[in-house]
């Protein structure tokens, strides 16, 4: 017998696999069966800007002279394959720069053929007309992220150190949205730019981009981390979430569980770095072992890091367990692993901002439980905050 | 020489996958990611071997034939109208490319 008539159910999703009902089906089954649904690649750690804030290494710095080599272009199309035979669906291309990789587009052809679903990270910088026509003529070009860090060219600039960059970014991203790819801005919002957060999103809104606002700047991969004096410290923090980002503090809590505590880490999620080394994401610089001494496949399946990070229970984070404040945590284990050295400590920056939230929600509370009379009178102090 | 497009009798037709699509295997059902028109597509346990006999041209005659082998006892007549409706189901949503038998 048939086992059942053959139906199709749709769903609307967005740039990237976040949020709707079968997409979230779909990760929760990678995570129940240990799929790596979303890989990253981190094709070069080359970039043709300097952000002051970059968690890959100091780029004032030169670098070490014993680095390995970065992966070659047949490294990455035989990972590529690999991937795609342990489950991989969504692959996000990486950098560094991506477009400072001349056989980026090697990598795209590959990808189409394996029927992955590519998602790109870059700075937008080298996004001319040529390149963003090549680009948006990939069918399996789910969606491109580009990071600004500022309203103006002056502040933007000053953050990657070229002149010229917000302008080229914009006129990057608005051709590449021109030709129908779904972009999505990220502003990272730091102690340098802080003032400018409500232009950013206003310029968002106004050019039509669909985008996030992120405030999470982490210590080096290399181990430096003058990246953090660009953080916004405490006081900052507290004026964003009161003013400009209120509607991202008050987001409302989640309900921590055994279940609902782990990440996609090693999961559903797995991260692959310009040298080869393989790890729980791409922001968790945590190896579990490298595809140039061990298959991907390996690897993904014993690995001890690995294991160890899927057998971790809720006890084990012990510094959230019995927080106040995890119900409103946006919890980052990169963040944690490079601020506390272990991948189960906390970021005491992210915790602040738990801190924060849990405030403004309770603020929140107690203001709709007087009723709505109220609510005038706290409106106008959040003003003067502001 | 003339190209006279794709023919139009529906028994002659045949159907492919766009070969460009993203797509997945989650056991026995396959989710289909179009980022053209930013839509997900969650493929039945059947729709999703469909699929897969699609990555090579078939006619609605030959998803049956090879449907029927694998369904034992399944009535050909209602195997036939689940196809044709669901071929065409994935054809209207761009899923699919017809092509006339060569």
């Amino acid at each position: 017998m048939i086992p059942r008539e053959p139906r199709c159910q749709d769903e609307a999703v967005a740039a990237g696999p976040d949020g709707q009902a079968l997409i979230g089906r779909m990760q929760e089954w990678a995570y129940q069966k240990l799929v790596p649904l979303n890989a990253s690649i981190e094709i070069t750690l080359r970039c043709n800007i300097r952000c002051l804030h970059c968690y890959n290494f100091d780029r004032d710095e030169p670098r070490a002279a014993c680095d390995k080599p970065e992966l070659s272009t047949e490294e990455i199309l035989a990972l590529m394959g690999d991937l795609r035979a342990a489950g991989c669906l969504f692959l996000m291309l990486t950098g560094g720069e991506i477009l400072s990789r001349p056989d980026l587009f090697v990598f795209l052809d590959r990808a189409r053929e394996l029927n992955l679903a590519v998602q790109l990270l870059t700075n937008g910088t080298m996004l001319r007309p040529g390149v963003a026509a090549r680009l948006a003529s990939y069918e399996n070009l789910h969606g491109v992220s580009v990071s600004l860090y500022g309203a103006t060219p002056e502040v933007h600039d000053a953050i990657t150190q070229v002149r010229g960059s917000w302008r080229r970014t914009w006129d990057g991203v608005q051709r590449l949205k021109g030709l129908g790819v779904a972009v999505r801005l990220k502003f990272i919002v730091m102690r340098q730019n802080a003032h400018e957060v409500e232009a950013m999103r206003a310029q968002g809104d106004a050019r039509g981009f669909a985008y996030m606002v992120d405030l999470t700047i982490t210590s080096r991969h290399d181990g430096s981390d003058g990246s953090l004096a660009t953080r916004v410290d405490r006081t900052q923090l507290e004026q964003l979430y009161r003013g400009p980002l209120r509607d991202l503090a008050i987001r409302g809590k989640t309900e921590t569980t055994e279940d609902s505590f782990p990440c996609n880490c090693a999961r559903g999620n797995v991260g692959i770095s310009a040298t080869g080394d393989v790890v729980p994401c791409v922001s968790v610089p945590w190896t579990a072992g490298n595809i140039r001494e061990q298959s991907f496949a390996d690897i993904w399946k014993s690995a001890p890091v690995f294991q160890q990070i899927r057998g971790f229970k809720m006890a084990d984070y012990a510094q959230c367990t019995p927080c106040a404040h995890k119900n409103h945590c946006q919890r980052s284990r990169g963040a944690a692993l490079t601020a506390s050295g272990s991948y189960t400590g906390v970021d005491p920056f992210v915790c602040a901002t738990a801190e924060v939230a849990h405030t403004l929600a309770d603020e929140r509370a107690a203001l709709e439980a007087e009723g709505p009379a109220a609510a005038p009178v706290v409106r106008a102090r959040l003003a003067v905050v502001r | 020489m003339k190209d006279e497009g794709p023919m139009t009798n529906e028994s002659e037709t045949t159907w492919r996958r766009d070969p460009a699509l993203p797509y997945q295997r989650m056991d026995e059902e396959a989710i289909v990611v179009d980022p053209r028109t930013r839509q997900v597509h969650l493929l039945n346990e059947t729709a999703a071997r469909i699929w897969e006999l699609l990555a090579t041209a078939s006619s609605v005659d030959d998803l049956v034939a090879t449907l029927a082998d694998e369904y034992e006892g399944a009535s050909p007549d209602a195997l036939r109208a689940e196809v044709e409706t669901f071929v065409s189901e994935l054809g209207g949503k761009g899923l699919l490319t017809p092509r006339g038998r060569a």
